[in-house]
């Protein structure tokens, strides 16, 4: 509905959108903030929207308290490994499902869906049976494989195949009278085409897998193999108070390079996700 | 170069049969036009040679080699495609060398070959820019660059003018026959208009319904049509065609008698098919009744009422006739076809 | 005169063009069909067979008892609550979330100098790793925290948010909310912008005020992104397992425990693999029937499909 407003209309959407933006702004202001407030000032009144004092120990504290750099190192690589793989995989099944013709595709296809219905929720009990017996409790395979196959896969396989229907069918037709076989089609001419699927692909399965809660509370047990979210919340005194300023302090770090990331890069960010297949 | 066959040509989608069995022999270096209304099977048949839809029966053979089971790549044909099918993300230097660079070719000879075939086309000074840079003119000169610098036994063309405005049509059109004479590639090229087809091509196969009504040279084809259906699609305007009885007396339609040709067998249930142009205003003849006139410059055409049917004149003089006005034509007698109207076949 | 009689049949090679091509087809597929059957189909078939079983790995048994744990489902005390939960956390969710979404995407389709940034601003909730903004919220949430803080300013008394049952309950929800909202907002805004102007304009000169432009043209238009969004939001909200483990542990009393959350005490804190498993089962029951009811309403809600 993009019509002209009026001087006075706009201004009222202005105050309305500043004041929406409250809860999602101020959390993490409030964050940056008290991480670096001394814990006596955490809960003074009246609230301190910039610290009175500071204490950047605190980040100095996070890395006594947890192996912090061996945590983030294993948040990061298992987030990276799951999103290129889930983008193989799923790049290639989408383009399958879109555009080769083989028996079954169809049903085969429904089968793959299902995994939508199922996630890993669900067979959390036998997936912690099966890698008891695979001796992979304790180690990081589960949180990586299970996301590369599971359910936020068949997500992004549907996604990839939404796109690769609207391609043109006629590149690749130009491209096998030109002398290339599928496997080439797909790596010359498909895939290069597909940055915008691939960019929402890849955002989503990262924000998957960096968020990750349940998996490694149920597979990992020690702190050497932790992942970030875990380890966030383990930062409690001896009498299990949370060590607010410490652990704030760890949540920015968790959060912080993220947001950098999104804030430089946000124009792709925004606009590969709003085109991928949701528009139905 | 090479000759291309196509014997007892069939294809299925399932059940659904598309074409029942075609036959062409396209010569060594021939310029040939598939022409028909959509879907008639012309382009289903074009991917056939191609490569790019199987063959249900019957046997396509290039040259010497049957290839209904060789790879696209194999067969060495190259394709221009209605959208020109340019690879978004490659220069125009890219698109045109993709071929050559995917059969192994060195990188001196791929730019040898880019070079030859962009000064045929005039697109040296485009080689580095991108698809999206380029006008609809320059996107189809590009396409026909890609299918012309790997040197291929035939060109097979799908539509590639239906995306270009009217003037630019005409231009590419020329292009593409001068390309044709200078490279003597044997070539199919499949269209819906039947101006491409009657000006670029050797040899016309006009196609309905899945299956082949009439092959012959352009002029053949305007002058000798087999049947009503060729009769009805070469030609604009469309040949007049009024139904009735082949008499003693004339042809009779209705109230309407006209003239025929001396020595026509008598038959009960015909077609008298006259083409606008072999039709020319006199003191006497048969009566019609204008109903609109459309000046061109060069010549006018008119509407007209003939008894019950309309048929359409085109003349060289300027007329001065309003709409209501009766005029009296005169039909060149040795330009009458006469069809059957029961089998649409020829008569005469 | 048959075609056999007049062409004489050569021999075609086995690996026929369409061979080759499915061929690669079921190559491509394969790492995909493999992984789905291996990590999601196999053990959904295993927590079927878990949940014929009573299962204590602390005792170490293993026996099957048919469907005793189903009997203990309908018998658990403590279900109808955690249902209960369930079902006022997704139905809050979902609401607040659609509702949000919709808004914050007209709001953001506006002719406005900056809406760039509005936009990055609403959305950047997304993109903060879902813990520590769960472990901000709930500093902002402590009795004596921010909120409350806040709220004393301007004379109010705050409750002490996450340990009052309604007020725990609207935490959780309003938490999760605000951090993925900013994706639906997205999806909104997109389809929005692909509604065609002309539309408007057209509705416009028939007369039609801008909320009648909304409600006759711009929702039909957009439906086909409302059921998608609200199907993933449904059975996202059916997922939620981090916020409620850090901000209230299920609690207070069993209020906010939620079916997942259930289900990981059954199984992981009290070792009951059995009837955890049959848990297992519920949810997935659970989702495949809403996922489905919403299927089918696509027919009566959505007007326009393309």
């Amino acid at each position: 509905m993009k019509t002209d407003l009026s001087p006075r209309m706009k201004v009222a959407l202005y105050g309305l959108m500043c004041v929406l933006l409250i809860p999602f702004v101020f959390p993490t202001w409030w964050m940056l903030t008290s991480s670096v407030k001394p814990i006596s000032d955490i809960f003074a009144f009246p609230p301190d929207l910039w610290p009175r004092r500071f204490d950047f120990s605190t980040y100095a504290r996070v890395f006594e308290l947890q192996p912090f750099a061996r945590q983030y190192w294993n948040s990061a690589y298992i987030a990276a490994l799951v999103t290129g793989g889930t983008m193989i995989i799923s790049s290639m099944a989408g383009y399958a499902f879109a555009r080769i013709k083989f028996p079954f595709s169809n049903a085969i296809f429904m089968v793959v869906l299902l995994g939508l219905l199922i996630p890993s929720e669900v067979t959390i009990v036998p997936l912690f049976q099966m890698f008891l017996k695979w001796g992979m409790i304790n180690t990081h395979w589960p949180l990586i494989l299970v996301p590369i196959f599971g359910a936020p896969s068949v997500f992004a396989t549907f996604v990839m195949r939404q796109f690769f229907i609207a391609l043109p069918v006629e590149l690749e037709e130009a491209a096998r009278v030109d002398g290339l076989g599928r496997f080439k089609i797909f790596w010359l001419i498909a895939l290069p085409l597909a940055k915008p699927a691939l960019g929402a692909v890849a955002i989503f399965t990262f924000l998957h897998s960096w968020n990750l809660y349940l998996e490694p509370i149920v597979f990992l047990s020690s702190t050497q193999m932790f992942t970030l979210p875990q380890a966030l919340t383990q930062f409690t005194d001896a009498y299990g108070g949370a060590m607010w300023n410490i652990q704030l302090a760890a949540a920015t770090m968790t959060a912080i390079p993220v947001l950098l990331v999104f804030i430089v890069a946000q124009k792709q960010f925004v606009e590969g996700l709003a085109h991928t297949g949701l528009k139905g | 170069m090479a000759p291309v066959t196509l014997k007892s040509i069939t294809k299925s989608y399932g059940t659904t049969p598309v074409l029942h069995g075609i036959d062409i022999d396209i010569a060594d270096g021939e310029f040939v036009v598939l022409v028909g209304p959509s879907g008639c099977g012309k382009s289903t048949l074009l991917r056939m040679i191609a490569g790019l839809e199987t063959v249900t029966g019957g046997d396509i053979s290039i040259g010497a080699r049957v290839v209904n089971d060789l790879e696209p790549k194999d067969r060495d044909i190259a394709m221009v495609f209605q959208n020109y099918a340019l690879y978004p993300h490659m220069t125009v230097a890219t698109n045109m060398g993709f071929s050559l660079e995917h059969r192994g070719a060195g990188k001196a000879e791929i730019a040898e070959r880019v070079n030859w075939a962009a000064d045929i086309l005039g697109l040296r000074p485009l080689l580095d820019r991108y698809p999206r840079q380029l006008s609809g003119g320059q996107r189809q000169r590009v396409a026909m660059g890609r299918a012309i610098v790997r040197n291929p036994q035939v060109f097979l063309f799908d539509e590639p003018l239906s995306n270009l405005d009217a003037k630019l049509r005409v231009v590419m059109r020329g292009e593409i026959k001068g390309l044709h004479q200078r490279l003597g590639v044997t070539t199919v090229y499949v269209t819906h208009d039947q101006v491409e087809a009657m000006t670029m091509a050797d040899k016309i196969v006009v196609m309905n319904g899945g299956r082949v009504e009439q092959v012959g040279a352009p002029l053949d084809l305007y002058d000798r049509p087999a049947n009503l259906f060729v009769a009805g699609f070469i030609g604009s305007p469309a040949m007049n065609a009024i139904a009735g009885r082949i008499t003693a007396d004339g042809f009779m339609a209705g109230d309407v008698t006209l003239p025929l040709p001396p020595g026509v067998s008598r038959a009960d249930n015909a077609v008298y098919g006259i083409r606008p142009e072999h039709l020319s205003l006199a003191a006497a003849g048969v009566p019609a009744i204008v109903k609109l006139v459309e000046p061109m410059g060069s010549e006018t055409q008119v509407t007209l009422t003939l008894g019950e049917h309309t048929v359409i004149g085109v003349f060289r003089e300027r007329l001065k006739s309003q709409p209501g006005e009766t005029v009296h034509l005169q039909p060149d007698l040795t330009a009458i076809h006469l069809f059957d109207a029961t089998t649409g076949g020829r008569l005469n | 005169m048959t075609i056999a009689a007049d062409t004489p049949r050569r021999k075609r090679p086995f690996w026929t063009i369409e061979r080759r091509d499915a061929a690669a087809g079921y190559a491509f597929i394969a790492p995909q069909l493999i992984g789905i059957v291996t990590f999601v189909l196999f053990p959904l078939g295993l927590v079927f067979y878990y949940s014929l079983h009573e299962w204590n790995v602390l005792a170490n048994t293993f026996n099957y008892v048919g469907a005793a744990n189903y009997q203990m489902l309908l018998a658990d005390k403590a279900l109808p609550q955690v249902l209960l939960s369930s079902a006022v956390f997704s139905a809050g969710l979902v609401v607040l979330n659609m509702s949000l979404a919709l808004l914050l995407a007209v709001l953001l389709d506006q002719k406005l100098k900056g809406i760039t940034l509005f936009r990055t601003l609403f959305f950047s909730p997304v993109v903060v790793s879902l813990v520590a903004w769960t472990i901000v919220w709930s500093f902002l949430l402590q009795n004596n925290g921010g909120i409350n803080g806040l709220l004393q300013l301007i004379g109010v008394e705050g409750p002490n948010w996450l340990r009052t049952p309604t007020t725990a309950m609207i935490s959780v929800i309003v938490v999760q909310v605000f951090k993925n909202v900013g994706l639906n907002m997205i999806l909104f805004l997109a389809a929005l912008q692909g509604v065609p102007r002309e539309l408007y304009e057209a509705a416009r000169v028939d007369g039609a005020g801008r909320f009648k432009q909304f409600r006759r043209i711009t929702l039909p238009l957009i439906s086909p992104t409302i059921l998608l969004t609200s199907i993933i939001t449904i059975v996202g909200s059916l997922q939620v397992f981090a916020q409620i483990a850090v901000l209230t542990q299920g609690g207070p009393g069993m209020t906010t425990t939620v079916l997942v959350y259930y289900l990981y005490q059954q199984a992981f804190q009290f070792h009951f693999f059995g009837y955890g498993s049959t848990l297992s089962i519920l949810l997935f029951v659970i989702v495949a029937l809403l996922t489905f009811v919403q299927w089918q309403m696509r027919k009566r809600i959505v007007f326009y499909e393309n």
